[in-house]
């Protein structure tokens, strides 16, 4: 999986530089529509009608205003762009008797993101970085554990994490919801990182060690320079991982510090009044606002840290 | 504006608290090893064997109360219950017992057998057919991002956005949902498609297969360019058309990244929660293992059976766990 692989995308490269070494020459072939390419194409279309008539529609229909929509054509673009919906799903929509939208859910989940995602990241680089370089007497015990702790289905502990939050009194509050986040994200990104610093050459460590550097000099002075790219990657996976939590979100808090996906549920799932789809809509895209923007700017990254994050529990 | 305040006061904090933990209990190590004096080779071997150990011991421990002890904790559970005026009683099996005469349980198991066959095997093949088509056209690399955009949202969001697909009104009003708009379109009667008993299921899995189908996409792609061009250039040379150099030639090449995808999809699966939960509930008979497990430990308040059934999914998930750590410790030695 992806958090094996050596840092860079080596393979890409080396296929670009030989095409242009000892690529095809001569004038560019013009193009035809051979029945391989029709079907190509034909094919493609049907699959990104399945793929993004979702995402078109949703993106119009949160534009529309109510009485717009009632009148059907769905696919149709908005005749009279409103964006009142999404003022509506920020500040006004209800979920039970609070009736101030989801921006209590957004900042809420910042609330949860920020910490959880700096302290997981903060304590799994060092134990990367002591699992991977400093071979001690029960780093191997230690690993298995990680190992095991990365892929267990969260199932199976949901429910003894509420004895526990609910004794130390952090139950249903936002701590406790940060606690379980850092935990459950750490074996993960912890095999990450001790992978990341595996495939870093021994002798950089070695020389260090022998010009003196302490267990923290070589942290800070040479691993942390060389790692950028396995942090963005650890950063991306946990940013997009606790921001779309939704099974710890609501088993472990109440109503008043819900992140937002349990209150983007909340306000589609409201049984009173009539059903906003619009609202609904602009709710759903504002919700998923901060991954996308970090997939839009990280890209490549983006998918590393997915692909490194999809195994765990 | 306050509420960032409060948030980065808060970092801080926390930030603080683990670097004062890390230099404090470095020192200490320091100060009772001191790597000078005449003993100081052999304080600093034995400086350097405990030093990891302590800045491992936060997280071992943490992991240890949070993940090693609920495991347990949840099997204990599964074997225990409740007796009136307070306490527990050990009850063997009874509670998976009782479980098992629940036909609920029977539903979900079958559900989550019938997720189990299609969703891995559609969202490897779509992905793997995604991945060869955009492969060979110009625009390729903008359709795979597209497809990879539904692994950003949440499942949550999802269920918002299908839901929408799958609206029904009332027969004499205009269909806002797009797939009875589209049947509506073509002639046909607008259902309620979430209400269908057993078809039901597969309008959910398609949202799982929307979404998962950008994951396969991608892996399966990065595969597909790893593979060394003379195997597919000598099947040209031998006359091979394009679908025995696909599934002659390049499948049987990538066929573990096909594992790997597979078994990610299926562990993905086995656990599926939130879709279920936020589109059907488990009602028309939708219900899945995880929300059963879900509406007995929160809603019904029966923890003995919610524990059980939450040993059912460890169960399941365990050949594949087991699998993967097997691979991991491979790949990692």
């Amino acid at each position: 999986m992806g958090h094996n692989k050596t840092p860079a995308a080596m393979p890409e490269i080396t296929l670009a530089s030989r095409g242009m070494v000892d690529g095809p020459s001569g004038p560019k072939p013009t193009k035809r529509l051979s029945r391989r390419n029709i079907m190509i194409y034909g094919i493609l279309i049907v699959v990104s009608l399945y793929y993004l008539v979702p995402l078109y529609v949703m993106i119009v229909t949160s534009l529309k205003g109510m009485p717009e929509i009632r009148l059907g054509n769905i696919f149709a673009p908005p005749v009279e762009i409103t964006f009142e919906p999404w003022v509506k799903a920020w500040a006004e929509a209800c979920t039970g008797l609070n009736c101030d939208g989801l921006s209590r859910g957004f900042w809420n989940s910042v609330r949860i993101t920020i910490p959880s995602v700096l302290a997981s990241i903060a304590i799994a680089s060092v134990n990367g970085y002591a699992l991977a370089n400093w071979r001690f007497k029960g780093a191997d015990i230690f690993f298995t554990i990680l190992i095991f702790g990365a892929f267990i289905p969260y199932q199976v502990m949901l429910y003894p994490i509420v004895i526990m939050l609910r004794e130390i009194g952090l139950y249903g509050t936002l701590w406790g919801l940060v606690i379980v986040h850092t935990i459950f994200g750490m074996p993960i990104l912890t095999l990450l990182f001790r992978n990341y610093f595996t495939s870093l050459p021994e002798e950089l460590f070695k020389a260090a060690r022998v010009d003196g550097a302490g267990f923290w000099g070589i942290y800070f002075r040479i691993m942390l320079p060389m790692s950028l790219p396995i942090f963005v990657v650890a950063m991306i996976l946990q940013v997009t991982g606790i921001w779309n939590d939704f099974l710890f979100g609501v088993v472990y808090t109440k109503p008043e510090v819900y992140p937002m996906t349990v209150q983007l549920n909340n306000i589609v799932n409201s049984t009173q009044g009539v059903k906003e789809y619009n609202v609904n809509m602009a709710a759903t895209l504002l919700t998923g606002l901060v991954p996308l923007a970090i997939y839009f700017v990280s890209g490549k990254l983006f998918v590393r840290g997915i692909a490194a994050g999809a195994v765990k529990g | 504006m306050t509420q960032a305040l409060q948030a980065l006061t808060t970092i801080l904090i926390g930030l603080g608290a683990c670097v004062g933990y890390f230099f404090l209990s470095n020192r200490l190590v320091d100060v009772i090893w001191p790597p000078r004096g005449p003993n100081a080779g052999r304080n600093i071997n034995r400086a350097n064997m405990i030093r990891p150990w302590l800045f491992l011991f936060p997280a071992l421990f943490a992991l240890g109360l949070y993940l090693g002890y609920p495991v347990f904790e949840t099997l204990r559970l599964s074997l225990l219950e409740r007796v009136p005026g307070g306490g527990y009683e050990w009850v063997g099996l009874e509670n998976y017992i009782r479980m098992a005469g629940e036909p609920k349980f029977w539903e979900a198991m079958r559900n989550n057998m019938l997720w189990l066959l299609v969703v891995p095997a559609a969202s490897t093949a779509f992905g793997l057919l995604t991945a060869q088509l955009t492969d060979s056209i110009r625009w390729g690399r903008i359709a795979q991002m597209l497809i990879f955009m539904p692994m950003a949202i949440s499942f949550v969001g999802a269920a918002v956005i299908w839901k929408l697909v799958y609206d029904a009104r009332p027969i004499d009003q205009d269909q806002i949902g797009i797939l009875n708009a589209v049947v509506v379109g073509l002639g046909g009667e607008p259902q309620t498609w979430l209400t269908v008993p057993f078809w039901n299921n597969f309008f959910l899995m398609l949202v799982l297969v929307w979404i998962q189908t950008g994951f396969a996409t991608v892996i399966l792609s990065a595969a597909l360019r790893g593979i060394p061009e003379e195997t597919v250039e000598a099947a040209i040379v031998d006359g091979a058309n394009p679908f025995q150099i696909f599934f002659k030639i390049k499948v049987p090449q990538i066929s573990t990244t096909i594992l790997v995808v597979w078994t990610t999809i299926t562990i993905v699966v086995l656990k599926i929660f939130d879709i279920v939960y936020a589109m059907t509930n488990g009602q028309w008979q939708t219900q899945v293992l995880a929300n059963y497990m879900f509406d007995k430990l929160f809603v019904a308040n029966d923890w003995g059976v919610g524990s059980a059934s939450a040993i059912v999914i460890m169960v399941l998930v365990l050949p594949i766990l087991v699998w993967n750590v097997r691979n991991a410790r491979k790949e990692m030695e």
